[in-house]
């Protein structure tokens, strides 16, 4: 087995672990609510060790048939990774619509999209379309931001 | 049964689910023509919509999304061979070849004709078997349901993606998922990090929207820039009668097969096409087609993945156990409009339950016209730069994800749920098995508590419970089933 095939296991060992570590860190409930049933911890921790279990057959079947190796993943995925934690960012400091067009602008660019009045009227179009949709016919009300506040008053 | 039948007759007596039925229609038949965009994506992007709506409306848009869609996909993957949905993967193996030798119009003829049929088939077995195996499941108890639960889990080894291990591990995963926040009997608060959003747990359709729309966004990031060029079609024709004396046969047996495949928990479609054409090559007098344009290919692989839809129902509406990944939306759409599923759905609510049903009919009837009539259009849409398209179901995913109950945590675990969607499909493990696990997991447990109760703590009771014994072997089988098979395989 190559080093990189360790890694889908070792992950979901370390998991698996973390889980009982932290179930057992849970509250016990008094026996006269629980009854004959069982502690809020027993199922978490069932349902790992039936991970741990299937992980080490995982394991050996790596270990017969040696998984192909995956190729590294283009520019484009990384960036789009890059910008949902952008969206993230901007969410929380500015303005839920200003990060939603923002992001799908720079997507389209990320994404190949060469004509930026394309791109541009794409990411502006779009929110306001949605905003459109979802303030007046589904009556939801948005997270205040920048814009927002502007236009809740 | 003449209730039933005038539940069914009275959808087209309601001119606003007509109209509602023909708009879901053409937005189905376009989500199945966009690249990536399945029925399962579609219907998770659309249910935040559906809340408004009333409950048989609401699920009637899920439910023809998921018929369209699953048609739809055969008409890029006759035009550009790439197939719009997975289950229209063993489509391209005829079709696109026939398409090249310039007959694109007779495959997409044969594809729309032996999809109605096979969907009509699967929801006329549905409108018989659901109700037969509702008044079975009146008589489940906690025993029975969990055994029942892990039968629909233990399925999961068997879905064609992934491998056995790996998709019971997202299985696992998705049941673990499923215990976050507040234990319902005793109130402990688990894995909640004092985060009191988190308090009932997580929503169900934050974290759908995530698996599927936002991880298969990343997983299409990976084709940015790539072009598809389109084949020319005249015009879309009903096959001839020699045709028709050609693939009845090959119909009838993948409706057969189609529905059985739906009806398995957690098998859906996908699987379901792959049979169905696999045995109309083992059956057909003309293997030799097979692969370079035979019409009974196409009718094998269609009649079986629509018909696949029918009979993913009959689980989720009778037993609350998803049939495949688009049924786990409808599932969740039932729970949210208070329809519960379950065999008191067919008692309590049995006129929706019909009209539900009735509306999928109609939806199969729709899509063959606008299959007919309309196909070189929609395959026109397919066209779309994937740099304009995803950006904007990345709008839709966030925006809608966040309707649902006004609170921005419910987007962060879109994205949280995309992200590890999207490297769990990276490493190979399918993103439905953590999709049935997370639905199946309150289930699994709640039951097993009762069934404790039940017998005052003494877990072997369930064994000695008939049905439940039943569903336990089964169970075994179905983890075990595929390991067997592959080893009988492989000593012939």
């Amino acid at each position: 087995m190559k080093t990189s095939d360790w890694i889908v296991p070792g992950v979901i060992t370390v998991f698996s672990c973390v889980v009982i570590y932290l179930s057992l860190q849970l509250d016990l409930s008094p026996p006269m609510i629980v009854g004959h049933s069982m502690q809020p911890r027993a199922f978490p921790i069932f349902l790992m060790v039936i991970n741990l279990i299937l992980i080490g057959l995982l394991t050996y079947q790596f270990y017969k048939n040696p998984p192909a190796s995956i190729p590294l993943e283009p520019f484009h995925t990384w960036g789009t990774i890059i910008l949902l934690i952008v969206f993230y960012g901007l969410t929380v400091a500015a303005d839920f619509f200003l990060a939603i067009a923002v992001v799908m602008f720079l997507m389209c660019i990320l994404w190949g999209e060469k004509r930026i009045p394309v791109a541009l009227s794409t990411a502006l179009v779009t929110p306001f379309l949605i905003f459109v949709l979802f303030d007046q016919v589904l009556m939801i009300r948005f997270p205040r931001g920048i814009i927002l506040d502007w236009y809740y008053g | 049964m003449l209730e039933a039948l005038q539940a069914m007759s009275s959808v087209i007596l309601d001119p606003f689910l007509l109209l509602l039925i023909f708009a879901t229609t053409i937005i189905g038949v376009i989500i199945g023509v966009l690249p990536g965009i399945g029925a399962t994506t579609g219907a998770a992007l659309l249910l935040p919509f559906t809340l408004t709506m009333t409950p048989v409306h609401a699920i009637t848009v899920l439910a023809t999304i998921y018929v369209s869609a699953t048609f739809a996909g055969s008409i890029t993957a006759i035009l550009i061979n790439t197939p719009g949905t997975s289950a229209a993967a063993a489509t391209t193996f005829d079709n696109f070849p026939l398409a090249q030798r310039g007959e694109a119009g007779r495959a997409l003829g044969v594809a729309v004709v032996s999809s109605t049929v096979g969907g009509i088939f699967s929801v006329i077995v549905l409108c018989i078997a659901a109700p037969m195996l509702a008044r079975v499941a009146y008589h489940f108890r906690p025993p029975e349901y969990f055994a029942l639960t892990l039968f629909g889990l233990s399925m999961l080894a068997s879905i064609s993606y992934g491998g056995a291990i790996k998709n019971l591990i997202g299985g696992v995963f998705g049941v673990w998922v499923a215990t976050i926040g507040a234990e319902p009997t005793t109130g402990i608060e688990r894995f909640m990090f004092g985060n009191y959003d988190l308090y009932e747990g997580l929503s169900f359709v934050p974290v759908f929207i995530g698996l599927f729309a936002m991880s298969e966004l990343l997983v299409q990031s990976k084709k940015a820039n790539q072009i598809a060029s389109a084949i020319t079609m005249k015009a879309v024709k009903l096959p001839t009668i020699e045709d028709y004396k050609k693939i009845w046969k090959t119909i009838v047996r993948s409706c057969g097969i189609g529905t059985f495949i739906g009806i398995l928990p957690a098998e859906g479609a996908t699987v379901a096409s792959m049979i169905g054409y696999a045995e109309a090559r083992r059956w057909s007098k003309n293997k030799e087609e097979f692969g370079k344009g035979s019409i009974e290919g196409i009718a094998g692989a269609e009649s079986a993945n629509n018909a696949a839809t029918g009979g993913a129902m009959v689980p989720t509406m009778v037993l609350g156990i998803p049939g495949s990944g688009t049924t786990a939306i409808i599932l969740v759409g039932l729970m949210v409009h208070g329809l519960r599923p379950g065999p008191y759905l067919f008692t309590e609510q049995v006129d929706k339950v019909y009209q539900i049903f009735g509306a999928m009919i109609l939806a199969n009837v729709m899509f063959l016209v606008m299959g007919l009539y309309a196909a070189k259009l929609f395959a026109r849409i397919s066209l779309v730069p994937i740099s304009i398209l995803w950006p904007i179901v990345f709008a839709f995913a966030v925006v809608g994800s966040y309707s649902l109950s006004s609170a921005l945590m419910d987007v962060w675990i879109v994205l949280i749920f995309g992200t590890i969607g999207f490297f769990a499909r990276r490493h190979g493990f399918a993103v439905a098995p953590i999709a049935v696990g997370f639905i199946l997991g309150e289930m699994v447990e709640t039951n097993l508590q009762n069934s404790l109760k039940m017998f005052e703590g003494q877990w072997w009771m369930i064994l000695t419970q008939p049905l439940a014994a039943l569903f336990l072997v089964l169970a075994v089988l179905g983890l075990c089933g595929p390991m067997i098979f592959g080893m009988l395989t492989r000593r012939k």
